[in-house]
C-alpha cells in the first residue's frame, strides 16, 4: 500500500469514528426489528411445525404448501408486499410482518425436524401411561421439541438479524440504513464504514448466539439436544 | 546378510507420540509363510507397530526390511502395495460397491484396466465367499461381509504380507468365525500374515508364532503350543488366563 | 384403504404439479426465444392474450369483489376471490416483462453459484490444510457471511468506483448479449457471497467423511492426492448436495437485491410495474410467482441429482444457510 493510501485511509477512519455514534444508532432499531420478528415467527411457525407432522392429512398440507411459498419468496418482495402493497404503516411494523412471516416458516420447518428426530417410543409411552394424543404432544412431544430446536433457532437469528439490513429499503433507521446515508459526505470512507458495520454485526451474531447458547444449556435435555 | 533370508525384518523398532515412547526396542522376524500372531493388552502399541510396517505413521528409530529392502528407502505408495492392510472398523470405501472396492487398487494404483480390475475384483470376492454380493454398497453387507469385503481389497494388490489390526473385535460373535475361516484358508494357501487378534482358538490351530507386546516392549514369544502350556514371564501367563477366561478356551467358534 | 386414497392424493398432486410446471417451462422457454430472436412471434414483452382479455378479468374481478361487502367474513372471502380473478388479468399483461427478466434471474444465479464454487474449492482447502493461508480464508469467510449480501453489494457498487469504471471500459460490456456493468459487478458480489458459504459448505462435508477412508485408500497404495481424489471427494460432494440446494435456493432469491444497483432482474422489473399501475400488491406477488417457479424448479431439479447419484450409506448431510 502507497503512504497516500494509507492516509486516505486515515482521514477515512477518522470520519467513521466521527460518525460512529450515527452508526450504532442503527443497532437497538435492528435489534429491536429481529426480535420482534423471531417472536412473530416463533409464535406462528411452532404451532404450523406441530400441525405438519401431527395434523389432518389437509391441514398438514396446507402447513406444508404455505411453507413452501413463504420460503421460496425473497424477503425484498414480502417486505415490499407489506409496506407497499398492504400498506402496513410505520415501517417497522411492515418490516415485523415480513421476517416475521418468513421466520415463522423457517421456524416451522427446523421445528417439524425437531419433533421428526424424537424418538417414536416416546409417544407411544406418552400414550401407555393414559395421555391422549392431544395431551402427548403437548406434554411430552413439544417441550422435547422445544429443547432440540434451538440449534436451529441460532441459524434463523442470524438470518434474520442479517436481514433487517434490507428494511432500509422501507426506510427502516436500523444499521445499514445509517451506513448508507454516511455514505454520500465521503465517498471514499465506504470500505471502511463497511467494515465497521460489519464488525457491529459480527458483534450483534456473537453476542446473540452467546445468549442463545445459554438457552440450550439451562433448558437443553443432557444428550436430548443431540438430533444428528 | 541374514536379514535378506527373512520377509520381514524388525529391528530395535522404536516410536514415541510426543514424550510417551509407544515402541521400545522391538525386534522379530518373519519368513514367508508365517503366521504370525501379536496379542497384548489396550494400548500395548500393537496397531501402531503394525502401522510402522507399512508407513501409516512413521518411526525414529531402527529399521524395518521388507524382502531385504529398508522400508524406509521405498516407495512409501510402492511399500504399500506390496503390503496388505485389514482394518478393525472395515474401512470399506462407503461411496463404492464390494466389487468397485476391491477393483480400486488395481486400477487406480496398479494402472490395470477397468475390465482387468473388474476381473481381479470378481476373482477375490469369489475367494472370500461374496461372488454374488459384488454389487451390493457397504452400508447393505454385515459386519462379517465388510470384513471379507476388506481382506479380498487387500488381496487384490498381490501383496507379499498382510497385516490384520483386530479384524473380528468389531464383530458380533456369530459372524467371527467367517472372517477366522478365510484367514485360515489365506494360511493354508501360504499367505504371510502379520495379525493382532485375541482369537486364541485362531492363533493357537494357525499361528506359527506368537508375540506377546506390553508397554511397547515384547515380554516374549514362542509357537503357539509352547507359549500357552509354558509361558516363561508370569505377565503372559496372567495375559493368557485372563483371554482364555473371557474367549472360552482354545476352541473356535 | 386409506394409503391407497393417500396415494392416489399424491399421484393427483403430482401429476398436476407437472402439468402446471411444465405449462410455465414451455411458456417462459418460448418467452426467451421469442424475445432471443428480436419477437419473431409476438414483441418481446407483448403478451399473447389481448389487452380486451386483461380488462375483461379485472372488471370480472372488480364485480366479484363487491359481492357481499358489509357482510363481515364473506365480504372478505369475495374480495380474495376477486382479487385473484383480477390477478390472471393483470399476469396475462406483464407476466411476459417478468419472463424476460427472469432470464437474467437465472443467468446471475447459476453463474454466480458456479464461479463461487470454483472460488471455494481453494477457499476450503486453505481453511482445511492452510497454514498462514488458514487465517486469511478463514477471516474472508467470516466477514462474508456475518455482514448482509445488500451491504456487500453497495461496497461494490458505490464504494469501489475503480471497479464500475474498470468494467465499463472493458471493451463489449453492455453491448449485445454481454449484460451491462451494474449486472457484472452484481455477478461479484454473489460470487464472492456464494464463495465464502459454498466454501464451509464443502469444508463440513470434508470433515464428514470419516478419517478412516483416506486411511484406507493409503493402505491400498494411493498417494494423499489420489486419496482425497477417489475416496474422500466423490463422497464429500454427495454429503455437500442438500447444501447446494440450500445455495442455489437463496441466490435465486436474494439476486432480487441485485435491484438496488440497477439491475433489471424479476423484481426490478416488478417495482417499475408497480409504479406504473400502483398494483403493488399485483406486481410483487407475480414477481413472488416467479421467483416460485425458479425456486421449486431448482430444489426439484437438485433432488433428482441427488437421487441420481445416491449410494446407499452415504447419507445426506443436511446442513445450509
Ligand atoms: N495418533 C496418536 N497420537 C498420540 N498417541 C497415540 C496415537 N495413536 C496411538 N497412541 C498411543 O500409543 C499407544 C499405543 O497405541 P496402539 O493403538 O498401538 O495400541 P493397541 O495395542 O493397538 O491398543 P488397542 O488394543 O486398544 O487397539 C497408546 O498409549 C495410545 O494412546
Ligand atoms: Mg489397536
Amino acid at each position: 500500500m502507497t503512504a497516500a493510501a494509507l492516509s486516505l485511509a486515515t482521514a477515512d477512519w477518522t470520519y467513521v469514528w466521527q460518525n460512529l455514534g450515527t452508526l450504532l444508532r442503527g443497532v437497538w432499531p435492528a435489534v429491536r426489528l429481529t426480535g420482534t420478528a423471531l417472536l412473530a415467527g416463533f409464535l406462528v411457525g411452532v404451532p404450523l411445525g406441530a400441525l405438519e407432522v401431527y395434523g389432518g392429512r389437509r391441514s398438514a398440507w396446507l402447513a406444508r404448501k404455505a411453507g413452501v411459498a413463504v420460503r421460496g419468496t425473497p424477503i425484498l418482495v414480502i417486505m415490499f408486499i407489506t409496506y407497499f402493497g398492504l400498506g402496513l404503516s410505520p415501517a417497522f411494523v411492515a418490516a415485523t410482518a415480513a421476517l416475521g412471516v418468513r421466520s415463522a416458516a423457517y421456524q416451522a420447518q427446523v421445528f417439524r425436524g425437531a419433533l421428526q428426530s424424537i424418538d417414536r417410543g416416546q409417544m407411544e409411552a406418552a400414550r401407555a401411561v393414559g395421555l391422549s394424543k392431544l395431551g402427548a404432544i403437548r406434554h411430552v412431544m413439544i417441550p422435547q421439541g422445544l429443547r432440540r430446536f434451538v440449534p436451529g433457532f441460532q441459524n434463523e437469528y442470524t438470518i434474520v438479524l442479517k436481514d433487517t439490513s434490507i428494511a432500509f429499503a422501507i426506510s427502516y433507521t436500523e444499521i445499514f440504513y445509517q451506513m448508507y446515508n454516511l455514505i454520500p459526505q465521503q465517498t471514499t470512507a465506504t470500505p471502511e464504514l463497511f467494515v465497521t458495520a460489519a464488525a457491529v454485526y459480527l458483534a450483534l451474531t456473537l453476542v446473540g448466539n452467546r445468549v442463545l447458547d445459554y438457552v440450550d444449556d439451562a433448558f437443553g435435555v443432557p444428550d436430548g439436544g443431540a438430533s444428528q | 546378510m541374514s536379514r535378506n533370508d527373512h520377509l520381514l525384518t524388525v529391528e530395535d523398532l522404536q516410536k514415541s507420540y510426543g514424550d510417551e515412547l509407544v515402541l521400545d526396542g522391538i525386534d522379530f522376524t518373519m519368513d514367508a509363510q508365517d503366521v504370525q500372531v501379536l496379542i497384548g493388552p489396550s494400548g500395548s502399541g500393537k496397531s501402531t507397530l503394525l502401522r510402522c510396517v507399512n508407513r501409516l505413521t512413521e518411526f525414529e528409530g531402527g529399521t524395518i526390511s521388507l524382502d531385504g529392502e529398508d522400508v524406509m528407502a521405498m516407495d512409501v505408495n510402492e511399500l504399500r502395495r506390496q503390503v496388505g492392510m485389514v482394518f478393525q472398523d472395515f474401512n470399506l470405501f462407503a461411496h463404492l460397491s464390494a466389487r468397485e472396492n476391491v477393483a480400486l487398487g488395481p486400477r487406480r494404483v496398479l494402472g490395470k484396466s477397468k475390465a482387468e480390475a473388474n476381473d481381479r475384483a470378481l476373482d477375490e470376492l469369489e475367494r472370500v465367499g461374496l461372488a454374488d454380493q459384488a454389487d451390493s454398497y457397504p452400508a447393505e453387507l454385515s459386519g462379517g461381509q465388510k470384513q471379507r469385503v476388506g481382506i479380498a481389497r487387500a488381496l487384490a494388490m498381490d501383496p507379499k504380507l498382510m497385516l490384520f489390526d483386530e479384524p473380528t473385535s468389531a464383530l458380533d460373535p456369530e459372524l467371527i468365525g467367517e472372517v477366522l475361516g478365510v484367514m485360515r484358508e489365506l494360511a493354508d494357501e501360504g499367505m504371510t500374515m502379520l495379525c493382532v487378534t485375541h482369537e486364541m482358538g485362531f492363533a493357537r490351530q494357525v499361528a506359527t508364532d506368537i508375540m506377546f507386546l506390553e508397554d511397547g516392549r515384547l515380554v516374549e514369544h514362542g509357537d503357539p503350543e509352547r507359549l500357552f502350556t509354558d509361558p516363561r514371564h508370569e505377565r503372559t501367563e496372567q495375559f493368557l488366563r485372563r483371554l482364555t477366561e473371557l474367549h472360552g478356551g482354545g476352541s473356535e467358534s | 384403504m386409506s394409503a391407497e386414497r393417500e396415494r392416489r392424493h399424491a399421484d393427483l398432486e403430482r401429476g398436476l404439479t407437472y402439468a402446471i410446471g411444465g405449462a410455465i417451462w414451455l411458456w417462459l422457454c418460448f418467452r426467451w426465444l421469442n424475445s432471443w430472436l428480436g419477437g419473431v412471434v409476438v414483441g418481446p414483452t407483448e403478451p399473447l392474450v389481448p389487452q380486451s382479455f386483461a380488462t375483461a378479468t379485472e372488471s370480472l374481478g372488480a364485480t366479484l369483489g363487491a359481492v357481499g361487502d358489509g357482510v363481515p367474513l364473506v365480504a372478505t372471502g369475495f374480495d380474495l376471490v376477486g382479487w385473484a380473478v383480477g390477478m390472471v388479468g393483470f399476469a396475462s399483461q406483464y407476466g411476459p416483462q417478468l419472463a424476460v427478466a427472469a432470464w437474467l434471474t437465472v443467468v446471475l444465479t447459476v453463474i454466480s453459484t458456479l464461479v463461487g464454487l470454483v472460488v471455494a474449492v481453494p477457499l476450503a482447502a486453505a481453511r482445511v490444510y492452510g497454514r498462514v493461508t488458514k487465517y486469511v480464508a478463514f477471516v474472508y469467510i467470516e466477514l462474508i457471511r456475518g455482514t448482509p449480501l445488500v451491504a456487500q453489494l453497495f461496497l461494490l457498487y458505490y464504494g469501489a468506483p475503480f471497479l464500475s469504471k474498470f468494467i465499463r471500459e472493458v471493451p463489449g460490456v453492455g453491448q449485445g448479449i454481454v449484460p451491462a456493468q451494474a449486472v457484472w459487478i452484481a455477478i461479484i458480489g454473489f460470487v464472492i457471497n456464494s464463495s465464502a458459504y459454498q466454501a464451509e459448505y464443502i469444508r463440513g462435508s470434508v470433515e464428514s467423511v470419516d478419517p478412516g477412508q483416506l486411511t484406507a485408500a493409503r493402505a491400498v497404495g494411493l498417494d494423499k492426492l489420489g486419496g482425497i481424489r477417489y475416496v474422500v471427494l466423490p463422497q464429500a460432494l454427495r454429503y455437500a448436495i442438500p447444501s447446494w440446494t440450500n445455495e442455489l435456493v437463496y441466490l435465486i432469491k436474494y439476486s432480487s437485491l441485485a435491484m438496488f444497483i440497477t439491475v433489471p432482474e424479476i423484481f426490478t422489473q416488478a417495482d417499475s410495474i408497480g409504479s406504473e399501475t400502483f398494483a403493488y400488491t399485483n406486481a410483487y406477488v407475480l414477481a413472488a410467482g416467479f421467483y416460485l417457479v425458479l425456486v421449486v424448479t431448482a430444489s426439484y431439479g437438485m433432488s433428482k441429482v441427488e437421487a441420481e447419484v445416491a449410494i446407499p450409506g452415504v447419507g445426506s448431510s443436511d446442513a445450509g444457510r
